[in-house]
């Protein structure tokens, strides 16, 4: 339940309400929740996917966008101009790409000519600056770092109220919401009093009980503007960190699952709380730089000329790749030795995942006859998961859709194992909870302390025990209600409204071939047909997650690959397809895998054994390890110290590494189209491979998925390396040697304070330099443009990302050129075919 | 006086070239370095560097058991307690060099980490097998001006400022402590050689400098290991790559303890000391391991898990259980080094604890049989291994133990938990007290001859010992019954105060003025570089 649904006449401290003070409420609480959708959902790290850090402001083009950053969090959105400066002199940025750029951008705001921009890219321009808060100002006149305080007492609350399991004591759960329960917390809490603030907890016992009064409240003492609100209280929870991108993260959930969740709006009810507080401690010193604040906030949200030349150089350094990537798709195909109507002699489909590509190249360069082919990986089974031995359900399908299936590991005959292992578990907990607890904890380290030699030993040398295989999944009912005893602060986890039994044969049917359809899985089929979910095998790594599916929420993919492949090889799905013309050979066997990113090893899944198969499941195998090794050579030469490819296989296992693997680090492009438009050109794993065929795509239903789904999970991962990669403040996961897991959600740096959402700086920066090249994607997409045209025209919110330029959108040709750039408003302009 | 133990012969003084010299050179090539990325061939020096150490400090035991204790040259030692000590630093050493030689891979000021971390080490080993005051006193202030360097490692940012200078004031009131010890050490026996100090203190030489000197020692040893309320520091301290916390936890910390034991001798000389030592000691136990119930992030929770074991290690030097205090140094230390360093971990750790479903609560009658139980197994393995031949001081720690295995057992005796987990839990309780009893048989066993045994407890022992069993007794039992009070909302208030550590630490950042600022008014987004 939120408050913001609770009836507002419960508590009256604000004076009997008159129609203009009910319309001034309205549009406080209308900025109130404009400036939360301004924040980016942030996953919490068991199961994190990348989030466009921008999703608020897709609706701005990138220097507007780069305004309202710059006063609410002083986070920049591009590089800085030494990075474009080095982009010239290398001759990677041409006077060509400058002018393009130049051309493209709005005429009253670009510099005059080319030649002024080219002098506005020798000089540096001064980071930027958030305007200041009440907190901000209040420590300049006193010497006491009030902003520094407030974000170690909100951590400290916010941490232990978005626990999920770390404190054996966890925080009380209030039903009232995050505002009710950091009342309850700060009216007992020192902290501030001793720090120099007195009174401030009887100042919160005092606050309106209903956060959007509390809020209204603080904006009249604090004489905001209506003008100033929504800016306002975007820079307030833009100071609140990771913690109000948690708090969105609440709302996304709950407005998924069709409710709703105001935990986004309590945590600026409470930091305004403290505004409120020392503004009016502090107010005759600050009142006149104040006043100059709310006007700043007040002013229109536009770019200045700098951050206009900013993005135009953003574009000439993106046209620059572009330029790169149409002449590798333009260059001649190396000549296919075989009819593309012949057998082959091994089909794999592997996620569209950039990290495919080095490995499919490798794959496809070890025999003529084998297919590989990209498709989201999870491979259109959108499934809840419950693992061997668990009751939590986890959501293993990308964070835009809810379940449509719910599955588990092992069969009925994995009973008597399932119920062990439960033992084991609930045991292994036991030990957990005696080695935590107050005194038990000085009879565990005196009885078992020296037998840590040996777990230091292993861990220390990197000898970890195989993971043991789960049991191949199954589909099964939904579990009812009520067996999710973890201390959840309710149930925010989305279904789907099905009736939660499995699919009948008609629905498998029906699933199998949509699927076949949408992955362009098409005969000529081979007798073994791998479908590689991928993963990464990593120990001690808070941001496992991150490295793992992105399209399986941040799990591991071969449950899904596992799935589609049962259901595949299910006789009769095979018949019903068949009586829908999409036959598959009796002979042909589906085979789920999964694809290890960081040592580039496959995993077969023999589910259903065929002693028929037995010789090509062994040439499959040897074909895979080669590949891994020529795909590890690869990587090796990019991953810092990894002198070899056996050096690449043992990263994961270092408990010390903080770079396993640079997972989609340098991701720059999208390619929708037949693999022999890609195939045998190297694409340096920077990538997202979608096959595609749009003569086989009536209707352009498959178009319209491609364009509403993978592009825009790709657009989120994309934009997510870019943020953290130009803002690591406002937007990136910090340093990996300071992080501090914190209620099993998230990091802190160090101590405590604010979460840090984002991509720790070790994942886009080797150090030295930058590991990723921030670009934001070319989507380049086999199909006639009046198809696409269509797609867009239907759906507003893609269309925004292209027209705004959030996204970059090309269409082949019948070569596989890049023939069309795609201008804003539905345009195309031919692009030269000369490059 | 002639000294207590003999020289031994030039072959095992040769060994301390391997123990330091590596060390101390690759200290240097690392400073060297200064802020260039990924030094060369340093990582790897550094790990065989610590190696080496830690072959010498096995030569060095080695050595121990042939020929027997001895000195080392004009100030260093070769004990059973300074052998095991060398090994425990040596091995962790080893451990967090190679950890960290990956770990800060690509960092700025890679070079000069690498150099202070070995130069700490240096000074520990110094530190721990130090026979002369002066080497003592000098290497217990240079490994904290060491630590020091490597706390501020990032130095721009004010958490670590904030923690470094909690720190900084304590270490020095600790440094001042420990000088005066030592000062008053020597003019009660007339040297500056510990074996010689330590050989009249157990004839009951040294009179009231004796006495005076033993009370600053337990008060150097209380602000070296973080006993409330100098505790703020400790817990605050993760402002700093995780190899250094793992090396702080696991290796610094430990020398107030080993300060106790090493004067043990002179330490029975002042029971008023020790019963202070076991007042501060036993409550800063419950203390920070009540506190640690609390703390929501891995890091900071096993900080607070330090403090509560060092009281308990304080706790036993108080009791003059010095074998014990010196096995759960060792013991916490392998434990702590581990924790920290797979401290990443905790994002799957704590997923994976609500998978297998719900946790079954104990109710007062599960706990009431579970504290059965387990004083039947506590009398069963307890005479296995000679209950009878105890101190009343050990038969109390033992009751500590009994309420540890009480409460592992009631989580199998909960009416819920099915048979098999209780079997399991049983088979976990019988091990831990097995592990228990053996292990400080094999303490007392090696260190016979070197540690003075436990006297007699006199009345105010024995008041300390009966406070001692109730308090843990109640904590054990509310902690046992927790779930089934915790939540209360009377509760509430209790455990706000509670997570802050009762503001002693906020009242210290007051007095040191560490939340002031003279930065200018502008953004508040963290800061990092």
């Amino acid at each position: 339940m939120s408050t913001a649904t609770l009836p507002l006449a419960t508590d009256a401290p604000l004076p009997a309400p008159a129609n203009g003070n009910d319309n001034a409420f309205e549009r406080i609480a209308t900025a109130a929740d404009r400036a939360a959708l301004a924040i980016p959902p942030a996953w919490p790290l068991a199961s994190s996917v990348a989030v466009n850090p921008f999703l608020g402001q897709s609706g701005e083009d990138l220097a507007t966008a780069g305004a309202r950053l710059a006063r609410v969090a002083g986070a920049a959105v591009t590089p800085p101009r030494a990075t474009y400066r080095a982009k010239i002199a290398a001759g990677a940025i041409t006077e060509a790409d400058l002018l393009a750029a130049w051309s493209n951008a709005p005429p009253d705001l670009r510099p005059t000519d080319l030649a002024a921009l080219k002098q506005a890219v020798e000089h540096d321009v001064p980071p930027p600056v958030a305007l200041p808060t009440v907190a901000d100002l209040a420590a300049g006149v006193s010497g006491i770092d009030w902003p520094g305080l407030i974000a170690e007492r909100l951590g400290a609350w916010a941490a232990g109220h978005f626990d999920e399991g770390q404190a054996l004591w966890a925080a009380p759960r209030n039903a009232r919401g995050a505002y009710a329960a950091w009342r309850a917390v700060a009216t007992h809490d020192l902290s501030p009093e001793i720090a120099g603030l007195p009174g401030f907890a009887l100042h919160v016992s005092e606050v309106p009980v209903n956060p959007l009064r509390l809020i209204a409240r603080a904006s009249e003492r604090l004489g905001l503007a209506d003008a100033a609100l929504e800016t306002y209280f975007h820079r307030l929870l833009m100071s609140l960190g990771g913690w109000a991108q948690y708090a969105r993260y609440k709302r996304w959930q709950a407005e998924l699952a069709g409710g709703s969740d105001a935990t986004t709006t309590d945590l600026l009810a409470i930091r305004l709380v403290w505004e409120e507080a020392l503004f009016a401690r502090y107010a005759p010193a600050i009142a006149a730089r104040w006043a100059e604040t709310v006007a700043a906030h007040a002013a229109p949200v536009a770019p200045s000329a700098d951050l206009v030349i900013d993005s135009i150089l953003q574009e000439a350094a993106e046209r620059a790749a572009q330029r790169a990537l149409a002449a590798t798709l333009a260059a001649p195909a190396p000549a296919s030795s075989t009819s593309p109507d012949a057998r082959p002699s091994l089909q794999a489909a592997f996620c569209i995942d950039v990290r495919s590509e080095p490995f499919r190249r490798a794959l496809e360069s070890l025999d003529p006859g084998i297919r590989t082919l990209g498709f989201a990986g999870f491979f259109g089974v959108a499934t809840a998961h419950r693992r061997f031995a668990s009751d939590v359900e986890e959501l293993r399908l990308p964070v835009l859709l809810t379940p449509a299936l719910h599955s588990a590991a092992g069969s009925d005959a994995d009973a008597e194992a399932d119920r062990s292992a439960r033992i084991a578990a609930r045991a292994k907990r036991a030990w957990g909870r005696f080695k935590l607890a107050a005194v038990s904890s000085f009879a565990f380290v005196e009885a078992t302390g020296p037998l840590h030699v040996g777990r230091i030993l292993s861990d220390s040398l990197g000898r970890v025990g195989a993971t043991p295989e789960e049991p191949a999944p199954r589909l099964v009912p939904a579990q009812p209600h009520g067996h999710d005893h973890g201390h959840d602060h309710g149930h925010d986890h989305g279904h789907a409204h099905d009736d939660g039994q499995p699919p009948d044969l008609a629905a498998r049917i029906d699933a199998a071939e949509k699927i076949l359809g949408a992955m362009s899985l098409a005969p000529p089929f081979a007798r073994l047909v791998v479908l590689a979910g991928h993963g990464a095998r990593l120990v001690n790594n808070p941001h496992a997650s991150a490295l793992q599916c992105g399209a399986c929420g941040g799990y591991s993919g071969e449950v899904n690959a596992r799935l589609l492949a049962a259901l595949l090889n299910d006789r009769g799905v095979r018949s019903g397809l068949a009586a829908r013309g999409r036959a598959v050979p009796d002979d042909t066997l589906f085979v789920g895998a999964l694809h290890d990113t960081t040592a580039d090893t496959v995993t077969l899944y023999d589910d259903a054994p065929s002693a028929a198969h037995r010789a090509d499941m062994a040439q499959a195998r040897a074909w895979f390890e080669a590949a891994g090794t020529l795909t590890r050579t690869e990587r090796a030469l990019r991953l810092p110290r990894a002198g070899s490819a056996a050096a690449v296989a043992r990263r994961g296992n270092d408990w010390s590494e903080t770079r396993p693997e640079w997972g989609l680090a340098g991701c720059s492009a999208f390619i929708a189209a037949p693999r022999t438009r890609t195939g045998g050109r190297s694409l340096a794993g920077r990538a997202f491979l979608h096959d595609y065929d749009w003569q086989q795509d009536a209707g352009f239903g498959v178009l319209e998925l491609i364009l509403t789904a993978p592009v825009v999970v790709a657009s989120w991962i994309s934009l997510q390396y870019y943020g953290s990669t130009v803002a690591p403040d406002a937007f990136g996961g910090g340093n990996k040697l300071l992080h501090n897991v914190t209620g099993g959600i998230g990091v802190i740096e160090g101590n405590g304070g604010l979460l840090r959402a984002g991509l720790p700086w070790q994942s886009v920066h080797d150090g030295e330099t930058p590991a990723h090249e921030p670009l934001r994607l070319s989507v380049c997409i086999e199909a006639p443009r009046e198809a696409i045209e269509g797609v867009l025209a239907r759906h507003d919110a893609v269309r925004t990302l292209f027209d705004k330029g959030w996204l970059n959108l090309f269409a082949l040709d019948d070569d596989g050129h890049m023939a069309w750039r795609y201008a804003a408003g539905l345009r195309w302009t031919a692009m030269d075919p000369s490059v | 006086m002639p000294p207590a133990f003999p020289l031994l012969p030039l072959p095992v003084l040769l060994i301390l070239l391997p123990l330091f010299v590596p060390l101390l050179a690759v200290a240097c090539l690392g400073f060297a370095q200064g802020g260039r990325r990924r030094p060369p061939h340093l990582p790897r020096l550094a790990e065989v560097a610590a190696l080496l150490a830690l072959a010498a400090a096995l030569a060095l035991t080695v050595a121990l058991i042939v020929l027997g204790p001895g000195r080392l040259g004009p100030s260093m030692r070769l004990d059973a307690l300074s052998a095991i000590m060398l090994l425990l630093v040596t091995f962790v050493g080893w451990i967090v060099v190679r950890f960290a030689g990956t770990y800060l891979d690509g960092e700025a000021r890679q070079g000069p980490f690498t150099g202070w971390l070995c130069l700490t080490l240096a000074a520990v080993l110094c530190l721990v097998a130090a026979n002369h005051l002066v080497q003592l006193v000098a290497a217990w202030i240079a490994t904290s001006l060491l630590l020091h360097r490597l706390l501020l490692f990032y130095p721009e940012r004010p958490a670590a400022q904030r923690a470094a200078r909690k720190k900084f004031v304590t270490a020095r009131l600790g440094d001042v402590a420990l000088g005066a010890a030592a000062l008053l050490l020597a003019l009660a026996y007339g040297t500056g050689d510990i074996g010689s100090i330590l050989a009249a203190a157990r004839q009951g030489d040294g009179g009231g400098l004796a006495v005076a000197a033993a009370c600053l020692l337990a008060l150097a040893a209380l602000l070296k290991s973080a006993q409330f309320p100098s505790h703020g520091w400790l817990t605050e301290v993760m402002e700093t790559p995780t190899p250094v916390s793992a090396l702080l936890h696991a290796g610094v910390i430990n020398a107030g303890g080993f300060l106790l034991i090493r004067f043990a001798d002179v330490m029975l000389l002042a029971p008023g000391a020790l019963a202070v030592l076991v007042v501060v000691g036993g409550f800063t136990a419950l203390f920070g391991s009540l506190v640690m119930l609390t703390q929501p992030a891995v890091k900071t929770s096993l900080a607070w898990s330090t403090v509560a074991q060092m009281g308990f290690m304080i706790l036993q030097c108080g009791l003059a259980l010095f074998p014990l205090a010196l096995l759960h140094i060792v013991a916490h230390s392998l434990y702590k080094a581990h924790a920290f360093l797979a401290a990443g971990g905790a994002v799957e750790r704590v997923a994976a604890i609500r998978r297998p479903g719900p946790v079954a609560v104990p109710d007062a009658a599960a706990v009431a049989r579970a504290f059965g139980a387990a004083l039947a197994i506590y009398v069963v393995v307890g005479l296995a291994f000679g209950l009878t031949h105890k101190s009343p001081q050990a038969a109390v720690l033992g009751a500590i133990l009994i309420f540890g295995v009480a409460y592992m057992l009631a989580q199998g005796f909960a009416d819920a938990a099915p048979r098999a987990l209780t079997r399991r839990t049983a088979v976990y309780a019988l091990a831990t007290s097995f592990g228990y009893f053996a292990l400080h048989a094999a303490a007392v066993f090696v260190t016979q001859g070197v540690l003075p045994v436990t006297p007699a407890p006199g009345p105010l022992e024995a008041g300390l010992l009966v406070l001692a069993v109730a308090s843990f007794g109640l904590v054990a039992i509310v902690q046992a019954m927790f779930p089934l009070w915790a939540y209360h909302p009377a509760a509430a208030g209790l455990r706000v105060h509670l997570s802050n550590g009762f503001y002693a630490s906020a009242l210290f950042d007051r007095i040191i003025g560490a939340w002031r600022t003279d930065r200018p008014p502008t953004g508040s987004t963290p800061s990092r570089t």
